[in-house]
């Protein structure tokens, strides 16, 4: 897959683990623009879009992805759902719902989340996957603690997998780049 | 017993710790309720008889906790002091109230303080106490999500940014008749970067032509960055540091990764601020380029002879805004003056000014917050009445908050003035060879264009201007015989005006692309209205190819109905 290299990408190189028979990947890139079957979107109880990435999901994915979720209506604190992506270069998005705004048990809540995101996603079928640095940013999870649980969790989901081949974490600069390129170097 | 305290109110209160500075702890015990800076306020002025807006009694809600939890008097003698802790989220949502929807922290107050007590810097400390722990308007949220994920605050996708360029220079070379007229992107090792408000790419792209005609015309060897081109910084009005330092490191690695030498930063007041100023301490980033406003770029252009202008061109009386960041806080009062008589000949003084302005009203991200709209709205009557008193017709500001916020008071007051920047009127100074008129004539032919507005005025300008180039052009006065106009002659574009009687434009824009015969259909808001924009923005459809705001120009219509109908087909 060719990587998109822009300016403030330069700094992160991608870096690959095997883990089992599958690859975590880390790089720099438009989450919502990669090839791969499936991202996880970092979604809301009550599954509303909004901005962000909601909004690069709507205007690049069309209206049938908000249609989707408005048939699912809610989902649990650290459950996922799975829907189509539109017209978007991915297949499928993985609606995750994690802690927000340093809601009480962070690291359980989160670790709950991106485990089910990637049984749903395994359980779809889904061979590569994509995840965000998940609520680091604007829900404020701390960026250490999100790289440690997320590739702890990635690390020993995979020694189970079925379908899943590559799990991307996909950043959008250097800041979220650098915690995990330290854990990813001590995997 | 105690009060029991809410969760939100304890870990505001934990980060209370961590966020109080020397600054924030001198400005708090600074205060000695002299009512200097009473009078300073424009939210007093506009509400005389209520004295929650006084930035003393503002100051004193901050004050009260700090002085409960910080302050050894308060923990001392808490009674003697007012001191008073926050116990719920009820608590919260006031406090909410008054710092995001009561004050737009442009310092006014600040600079009239006897005991230089900083109003702005712990508002904008309590801004962002509320924003960790969720609590902030809904405007607040939306736009600083964009600006974390997507990595500019208008949410402006890499693909629509590009191809905002590329339009820009394909007008630009098809206008001056000029194929050597770049817009770079990406090229390394230039002189300068040029950063940009994402409201450019979004809403008002002839500012990114001007400026690049200006770069050309100067010879400057120059580029925009792919990504990290976004100056403004929502970081500096929610309080989030993190955020602030997230942003302005992505511009500074831009420039950094690019090698260039300096990074040029467009008209814009808070983005100046953060990038120039500020974001250096929020990323904790040392940066090895030197960084300017464009408008002392400009100004050194002339100066040193690069580019030449013809003030003649610019012969309607203007007057100029100083932005609250640009004036008070960044200290840039004398250059766009300079500029101003310059390429202007009519330049008037608005009273009072520089560091003494009035504020737009619209700082602060107070544009975001619709929520609070008749109150700011309100607020706006000093500035109104600063304006109107210049006789201008015209008011230049250095800021893209400012042109928001202005263009909105002057509609809300009846002003009929309109607003521009500095940009825009160098760019029409310029002295350039053999320049040719954008809205040359023809080139709609065969198009067939359908125009949604209530006003009819609106309607037989548009309709002159676009059957003048060639367009068949169908006319609808509201919403309801928009749609059937629409399904009956199946036109190419159709322009919509937000408010209408019966359906709003923001409910036909949604039938239309709900429609699957209509669907496709290129759609134009024109709109007197900026702060609807969420209406259509929000809708659960893909938005529209075109975005205008009245009062539009012949140049700026042309410009826009050739992208929608030419460029979008053409990329598609």
């Amino acid at each position: 897959m060719a990587l998109q290299v822009a300016p403030t990408g330069m700094l992160c190189e991608p870096i690959e683990k095997k883990v089992g028979n599958a690859v975590v990947r880390l790089q720099h890139g438009d989450l919502t623009a990669l090839p791969v079957d499936a991202f996880v979107f970092y979604a809301r109880e009550d599954l509303q879009i909004g901005s962000g990435y909601g909004t690069a999901i709507q205007t690049r994915g069309g209206a049938s992805v908000k249609k989707e979720l408005d048939t699912i209506g809610r989902i649990k604190m650290g459950g996922a759902v799975i829907t189509g992506a539109g017209e978007m270069k991915a297949r499928h998005i993985v609606h995750a719902c994690g802690p927000k705004f340093q809601e009480p048990d962070i690291e359980k809540k989160l670790r709950q989340c991106v485990q089910s995101a990637l049984a749903v996603a395994d359980k779809a079928g889904i061979k590569t996957l994509a995840f965000p640095p998940m609520g680091t940013g604007f829900y404020g999870v701390p960026l250490d603690l999100c790289a440690n649980t997320m590739l702890d969790c990635i690390k020993s989901f995979l020694q189970t997998v079925e379908c899943l081949e590559e799990v991307i974490i996909c950043v959008i600069d250097y800041r979220d780049y650098v915690p995990f390129r330290k854990k990813m170097e001590s995997m | 017993m105690g009060m029991q305290r809410s969760y939100k109110c304890e870990r505001v209160i934990e980060r209370l710790h961590k966020k109080v500075n020397r600054q924030v702890v001198a400005s708090l015990e600074a205060c000695v309720h002299c009512g200097m800076c009473t009078d300073q306020c424009h939210y007093v002025l506009a509400n005389p008889g209520d004295v929650t807006y006084m930035p003393s009694y503002k100051a004193d809600k901050l004050r009260k906790f700090f002085k409960a939890h910080i302050d050894w008097t308060g923990r001392t003698f808490p009674w003697w002091v007012s001191a008073r802790s926050l116990y719920t989220d009820q608590e919260l949502e006031e406090l909410k109230d008054t710092v995001f929807g009561k004050c737009t922290n442009c310092r006014r107050c600040s600079i009239n303080c006897p005991m230089g007590v900083d109003m702005a810097t712990f508002n904008r400390m309590a801004r962002g106490l509320l924003v960790s722990v969720g609590v902030m308007p809904e405007g607040v949220a939306v736009v600083a999500k964009d600006q974390w994920e997507i990595g500019n605050q208008m949410g402006v996708l890499r693909e629509d940014y590009i191809d905002t360029l590329t339009w820009m220079e394909e007008e630009l070379q098809a206008e001056h008749n000029d194929p050597a007229i770049k817009i770079p992107i990406d090229k390394m090792d230039c002189d300068v970067v040029y950063s940009i408000n994402p409201r450019e790419v979004k809403y008002d792209p002839r500012t990114i032509a001007d400026a690049a005609l200006i770069f050309h015309v100067a010879g400057e060897n120059w580029t925009m960055a792919s990504e990290g081109w976004d100056m403004t910084n929502f970081g500096l009005f929610n309080g989030d540091d993190d955020l602030g330092g997230a942003v302005a490191r992505r511009c500074y690695e831009a420039t950094e990764n690019l090698r260039g030498k300096k990074l040029v930063i467009s008209e814009c007041g808070h983005g100046y601020r953060s990038t120039r100023c500020e974001g250096q301490n929020w990323g904790q980033k040392d940066i090895p380029f030197a960084m300017e406003s464009s408008v002392i770029t400009m100004l050194r252009y002339i100066k040193e002879g690069r580019i030449k202008v013809d003030k003649t061109t610019n012969t309607e009386p203007v007057t100029y805004h100083d932005s609250c960041n640009n004036a008070r806080s960044c200290g840039m009062t004398e250059e766009p003056r300079e500029l101003l008589n310059l390429v202007c000949t009519d330049f008037r003084e608005m009273h009072p000014n520089r560091a003494e302005n009035f504020c737009c009203t619209g700082g602060g991200g107070a544009m975001s917050m619709s929520e609070y709209t008749p109150r700011r709205l309100k607020s706006a009557a000093v500035k109104a009445a600063q304006l109107k008193a210049t006789g201008a017709k015209c008011v230049v500001t250095s800021c893209h908050n400012c042109v928001d916020g202005l263009t909105d008071l002057i509609r809300h007051y009846e002003l009929g003035m309109k607003v521009t920047q500095l940009v825009n009127l160098v760019a029409n100074a310029l002295i350039i060879p053999e320049r040719r008129h954008a809205a040359a004539v023809g080139g709609l032919e065969g198009y067939k264009i359908l125009l949604a507005d209530d006003e009819p005025d609106t309607l037989a300008y548009f309709e002159t201007v676009l059957a003048d180039h060639g367009a068949q052009v169908i006319l609808a006065t509201d919403g309801d015989e928009a749609l059937d106009l629409a399904r009956k002659e199946k036109p190419d574009l159709i322009t919509l005006d937000l408010s209408m009687p019966g359906r709003d434009g923001g409910e036909v824009f949604e039938i239309l692309r709900k429609d699957p015969v209509l669907s496709q259909t290129k759609v134009c808001i024109i709109t007197g209205k900026p702060e609807l924009r969420r209406l259509i923005y929000d809708r659960p459809v893909p938005p529209p190819e075109g975005y205008l705001t009245k009062p539009v120009s012949e140049d700026d219509l042309m410009l826009n109905v050739r992208k929608v109908l030419e460029h979008t087909h053409h990329e598609s």
